[in-house]
């Protein structure tokens, strides 16, 4: 644990100037930071997930296969995978727009990696093949300080010792971690 | 979930093309389909290849082998697809804690006592009295809460399932006697069969727990011991009424299976091949079974109840959350 604002520590890791305690944010956990805090604690102890689920199989399928030829995979740091368009917009694939919110997040979170860590400005286009609609996504003021609390509230959350108490959602019937969570 | 597969007969298991084959003695070839297996279980005497295993593994089928007398000797499992360091830390720090130990352990007894206690109390609402071990297993289940150290709660363990196993002998069917637990090697026709019944829970929990990062070694109830993987113990113990001693009841009281299915010897009493066969059959029926789960409000297989209590207990070790162990609530 440290007093030091979580948005600092995230960018001296990503510049390797962060001393013992390291913090990396994909952007599968600011997906699911809207999508479910508990979920996102199970991600951070490598909880492993149910490879056989129906919504996984077919999330993995739609990323693999739409735009396939108009798109170039770019890693960054080996924390956040970017898909680059050939007009150099970040684009961001989601199988269905129930997941607009925690898709519209992650892309603003790439956009403001790449403002500050990589020094590049780029905009963004979230893509949604299966209903054939996009949309422009920029990071503005407002946009960068929502990604800001978000970094801060992921922090909160992955360093709990304990993940906050299940709660019955609409998307947990399609959670990868469903069974885990609800056994009891 | 995907189902077990049991090859009784000696031969050859080998790789054919995309598929699984056995080839018996008598040159006799049989499939099995690899996309639906769990695990496949050997009781014969079976050659088989690395080709063979590399695909198993490729499939994440794991190959459980039953030896002479037909003792669980060993699983050749699928190379593991998830490991957690943090898991096992976890549950070594369980252990090490023997507050937290004993509170596991007797988590399991708890659990254990309950599902003999429905077992019995069914057979005593058909025809047989058995109050007075109705009353030794609450006596037990109260007692439990007093315990302090693994060896007192194992005490109370074994006193619960003597208990439970004196009913056997009223439950059975003339021309079976149990007359007390017995193995290595199982003494009388009752006893092989609570053995054998007892190592394809076993073999099965094995598969469970590999599906999740939980360590096979590092127990609770059951000391960790060389060579054998005693978390699957501890979990067995829940799921030996449910699982094992059904089976048991109803293949004998249905005349399913008789005297004529086992082999005597000397000092030892075991199924033949055919009253194996027969078990394995209806044990794996009795995991098909299905049961509304009041959590997940879906129904889930016997067989994946044991997937959940690995889940569970995982669960508990990460988290802190309580871990409630299973008893069958129907």
């Amino acid at each position: 644990m440290t007093d030091s604002d979580p948005v600092d520590l995230l960018l001296q890791t990503a510049r390797d100037e962060a001393g013992p305690e390291e913090f990396r944010v994909t952007g599968v956990m600011m997906q699911y930071y809207v999508v479910c805090k508990r979920e996102l604690w199970f991600h951070s102890r490598h909880v492993e997930i149910d490879r056989g689920n129906a919504a996984v199989v077919r999330g993995t399928h739609v990323d693999e296969t739409a735009y396939a030829d108009k798109r170039k995979h770019v890693s960054i740091d080996g924390t956040i995978a970017i898909d680059v368009l050939d007009d150099g917009r970040v684009m961001e694939v989601k199988p269905s727009s129930s997941l607009v919110e925690p898709a519209k997040l992650q892309l603003l979170y790439y956009l403001w990696y790449l403002k500050h860590v990589v020094g590049v400005e780029k905009s963004g286009v979230l893509a949604h093949p299966t209903e054939r609609k996009r949309e422009g996504v920029e990071l503005g003021e407002e946009e960068s300080e929502q990604v800001e609390d978000a970094i801060r509230g992921v922090y909160n959350v992955v360093t709990s010792d304990s993940p906050p108490p299940a709660t019955e959602k609409p998307v947990c019937e399609s959670c990868a971690y469903h069974d885990f969570c609800w056994s009891c | 979930m995907d189902r077990n597969y049991h090859v009784f007969s000696d031969g050859r298991l080998e790789r054919h093309n995309d598929t699984v084959r056995l080839v018996t003695l008598d040159d006799e070839k049989k499939f099995l389909p690899i996309e639906k297996a769990e695990a496949v279980y050997l009781h014969g005497q079976i050659d088989y290849n690395t080709r063979l295993v590399s695909f198993l593994n490729k499939h994440g089928v794991a190959l459980h082998i039953f030896g002479w007398n037909d003792y669980y000797a060993g699983s050749v499992m699928p190379k593991r697809g998830q490991t957690s360091g943090t898991t096992l830390v976890e549950q070594v720090r369980a252990y090490d804690d023997l507050e937290h130990r004993v509170d596991l352990a007797r988590k399991f007894v708890a659990g254990s006592i309950h599902n003999m206690r429905t077992n019995v109390s069914y057979y005593n609402t058909r025809g047989h009295d058995f109050e007075s071990v109705l009353t030794t297993l609450e006596e037990t289940r109260d007692r439990l809460e007093e315990t302090t150290d693994v060896a007192e709660t194992m005490g109370v363990e074994a006193t619960a399932r003597r208990a439970y196993y004196s009913t056997f002998d009223d439950i059975l069917p003339t021309g079976f006697v149990f007359d007390g637990r017995r193995y290595n090697p199982p003494d009388n026709e009752t006893n092989s069969l609570i053995s054998f019944g007892n190592s394809l829970v076993y073999a099965n929990i094995i598969s469970a727990i590999r599906a999740t990062a939980l360590d096979p070694a590092v127990s609770y109830l059951h000391e960790p011991g060389e060579r054998r993987y005693s978390l699957a113990l501890d979990i067995a113990d829940l799921f030996k009424p449910l699982l094992a001693d059904r089976v048991i009841f109803r293949l004998l009281n249905r005349n399913q299976l008789t005297t004529d299915d086992f082999e005597t010897d000397l000092n030892s009493c075991l199924l033949n091949e055919r009253g194996r066969e027969t078990f394995s059959k209806e044990f794996e029926e009795s995991l098909e079974e299905t049961v509304e789960h009041p959590q997940l409000n879906r129904k889930v297989s016997y067989q994946y109840l044991l997937r959940l209590e690995a889940y569970k207990l995982k669960k508990h070790l990460l988290t802190g959350e309580e871990y409630v162990p299973f008893k069958r609530w129907w």
